[in-house]
């Protein structure tokens, strides 16, 4: 998968580029507008992430140049968050957008997203290691054992499950779970993970909800 | 705003004084020189009557008319000068006795019964009294005319002085004006020069002058009812830069200091992870604190937002399953009202009532009850938060929802939203045109939102 990220800032297209590598996309950093549109128009990207603030050819412009010739996903990211800007990016054809400062976990979630392309499949059931999880019956059991959740602890796990190896970070999970697009600054999710680890992980072996600190939490069967 | 581009309210006033006087005065005039017109007029045409009843005495009195004829000496001494004439004409129009120094023609003897009163002549204009007479069987016209441009002239000098006395009368009131208007204006001026003082470094300064004055005292006092409100809007956001200012330098003091500290030797690479999880800790914090003052700044500009009819329980018990595991773990429980609805932007009725919830569970009791209520209040709505747990100072009852404002200077509790979180609910309110305040009341405090309009509490 080829990601083109243009971004003026070096540090930002820096981290971005390594981060990205890491999760094992191919990245194209291009540090303005007139370079972007270069990239844009030599090689295929299947993503491109784009800074609005650039030098030469703004974002808003690159994306008008964009979409006329193709419908590659756009995710924006803006220093501005008022709506009007978020309702310009989206009206000018941008897939998704993030608000700077924004958590890397929550890129990767929207990048991952965004590449998965068509409609997304509705898993029923989810297996992990010894762990299951039926969403249709409601029934989640771990090591064979029948394991009971409340509504909100059975969401989270469907969660975690449904983006299995991936770090989810808590502003993502407070928004998917209690539907809550605030900035919280409680620990609500840490509070809610531990309270779930009790009774899916700590019994058992190996451990499966991991944190990643500093970012959010992961589940997944490799430590 | 050059002085001279600008008309002066003086000059204004001197002009309307004069105007009000030029139309005084030309009334005045116009209605005087009509009565002294109308007079004259009366008195010329009484004049010529009695002459012509004299002349019909004389006349009556004389056994032939002929006998009359010969003494013109009689009447013309009567007729006096060479503005008044006079003729007697038989009934073919041929006159008998003519007294004529104008040399006007001769009258049309026509005339209808008893005295007639008319005008005449185009270049030398007169007036005519005509009266007929039955004399001997003869039938006799008299007419007795005065010619009027002795009269026309003595009224143009008199217009011409009204005119004069109305332009005079009008500077004088201009002048005159001009001088009471610069004189009942040097309060305004007073003033002015006063305001001219005011500024960004004096906004404590009032407006003292024109304060006898019941126009320019209301003009004051709303004057300096602004200043008040600029003042404490001013101090307000004064404070509150200083605030942030000194907000910003604690999580980065614990950044830049931890990360030299760290950097000052080689370190093991847990420690190299743990001080970056410790900034990553410190920025998530500043950014929390920049997003909140995102929100502030542009709750103030904003000038639309949605509104809706929003289900208070729906959100509460929202917010409740929300805090629920927070709760547990702390032994406090969550009690969602019973019902209510408001109108209100939903997500910020959310914020507002999750912030009172997230402080109330800050300072709850373990073991105690936290309540959500709504109940009908003023019209309006009120949406209530109780929690057990330790008063807050009277003084400080209201303070708590400024920004920053901790009532304990030194605390500062790791994840609280900086001392924003209570400001935002303010700020949430205000924008509802509702309120927040905070009492301490069973045990504990509990903080109300009020929402104003029609709300129900039955859905």
């Amino acid at each position: 998968m080829r990601i083109l990220v243009v971004e003026d800032e070096a540090k930002a297209a820096d981290y971005l580029h390594k981060g990205l590598s890491e999760s094992g996309y191919q990245v194209t950093v291009a540090q303005d507008g007139l370079e972007g549109q270069h990239q844009f128009s030599t090689v295929v990207f299947d993503l491109i992430i784009l800074d609005v603030m650039l030098p030469a050819l703004d974002g808003w412009q690159l994306l008008q140049i964009i979409r006329r010739q193709a419908a590659t996903p756009v995710l924006f990211l803006t220093a501005r968050d008022a709506v009007e800007d978020r309702v310009k990016g989206l009206e000018l054809g941008a897939d998704d957008y993030l608000v700077k400062p924004f958590s890397y976990a929550e890129l990767l979630a929207r990048v991952r997203t965004l590449l998965r392309r068509g409609p997304l499949r509705e898993t029923q059931h989810f297996r992990l290691a010894d762990l299951e999880l039926d969403v249709l019956q409601r029934r989640v059991s771990r090591a064979g054992e029948r394991i009971t959740l409340t509504n909100k602890e059975f969401a989270l796990l469907h969660l975690l499950l449904s983006h299995a190896d991936e770090v989810l970070s808590r502003t993502l999970i407070a928004s998917h779970v209690w539907q809550m697009n605030f900035d919280s600054d409680t620990n609500v999710v840490d509070v809610a993970i531990r309270r779930l680890r009790a009774k899916v992980d700590d019994p058992y072996r190996p451990k499966l909800i991991h944190t990643v600190r500093g970012v959010g939490y992961q589940l997944t069967e490799a430590p | 705003m050059s002085r001279a581009s600008r008309p002066s309210l003086s000059l204004r006033l001197a002009l309307m004084f004069a105007l009000v006087t030029a139309l005084l005065l030309g009334g005045i005039g116009f209605y005087l020189y009509l009565s002294l017109n109308k007079e004259i007029a009366f008195r010329d045409d009484q004049a010529l009557r009695g002459r012509i009843e004299r002349m019909a005495g004389l006349i009556q009195g004389y056994e032939d008319i002929d006998a009359l004829r010969e003494k013109p000496q009689l009447y013309a001494n009567m007729l006096g000068n060479t503005e008044h004439f006079f003729w007697v004409l038989d009934s073919a129009g041929t006159p008998l006795i003519t007294v004529n120094p104008a040399d006007l023609p001769v009258p049309d003897p026509e005339t209808g019964a008893g005295m007639t009163l008319r005008n005449g002549g185009e270049d030398t204009p007169y007036r005519l009294a005509a009266m007929r007479l039955e004399k001997d069987g003869r039938r006799l016209t008299l007419v007795a005319g005065r010619l009027l441009a002795e009269k026309q002239r003595m009224l143009a000098s008199y217009r011409m002085q009204l005119l004069a006395a109305l332009v005079a009368g009008t500077l004088v009131a201009f002048l005159l004006g001009g001088w009471v208007s610069r004189r009942g204006l040097r309060p305004v001026r007073r003033l002015a020069r006063q305001a001219a003082t005011i500024d960004s470094q004096h906004l404590e300064r009032r407006l003292a002058g024109g304060g006898s004055y019941r126009e320019l005292a209301a003009m004051t006092a709303a004057f300096n009812r602004m200043l008040e409100r600029l003042e404490r809007g001013f101090t307000h956001l004064s404070r509150f830069s200083g605030d942030l200012a000194h907000e910003i330098r604690t999580p980065l003091n614990n950044l830049m200091g931890q990360t030299q500290q760290a950097l000052s030797q080689p370190r093991s690479r847990e420690a190299y992870q743990a001080l970056l999880v410790s900034n990553q800790e410190e920025y998530e914090r500043l950014s929390r604190m920049i997003n909140s003052m995102l929100f502030l700044a542009r709750a103030e500009n904003a000038t639309t937002f949605h509104r809706e009819p929003v289900d208070v329980a729906a959100t509460a018990q929202q917010l409740c399953e929300y805090f629920e595991g927070m709760a547990e773990e702390r032994g406090v429980t969550l009690a969602a009202p019973v019902g209510g609805q408001v109108l209100a932007n939903p997500e910020l009725l959310r914020t507002a009532l999750a912030n009172l919830v997230a402080n109330a569970l800050r300072h709850a009791e373990p073991g105690s009850a936290i309540t959500l209520a709504t109940a009908p209040q003023s019209g309006g709505l009120a949406v209530t938060v109780h929690n057990r747990g330790p008063a807050i100072a009277d003084e400080h009852l209201e303070r708590v929802f400024e920004r920053f404002f901790r009532a304990d200077a030194a605390r500062s509790e790791p994840g609280d939203s900086g001392g924003l979180g209570l400001a935002i609910v303010d700020s949430i309110m205000q924008r509802h045109q509702g309120r927040v305040w905070a009492v301490n009341a069973d045990g504990g405090v509990r903080m109300t939102l009020w929402f104003p309009g029609r709300a129900s509490t039955d859905g």
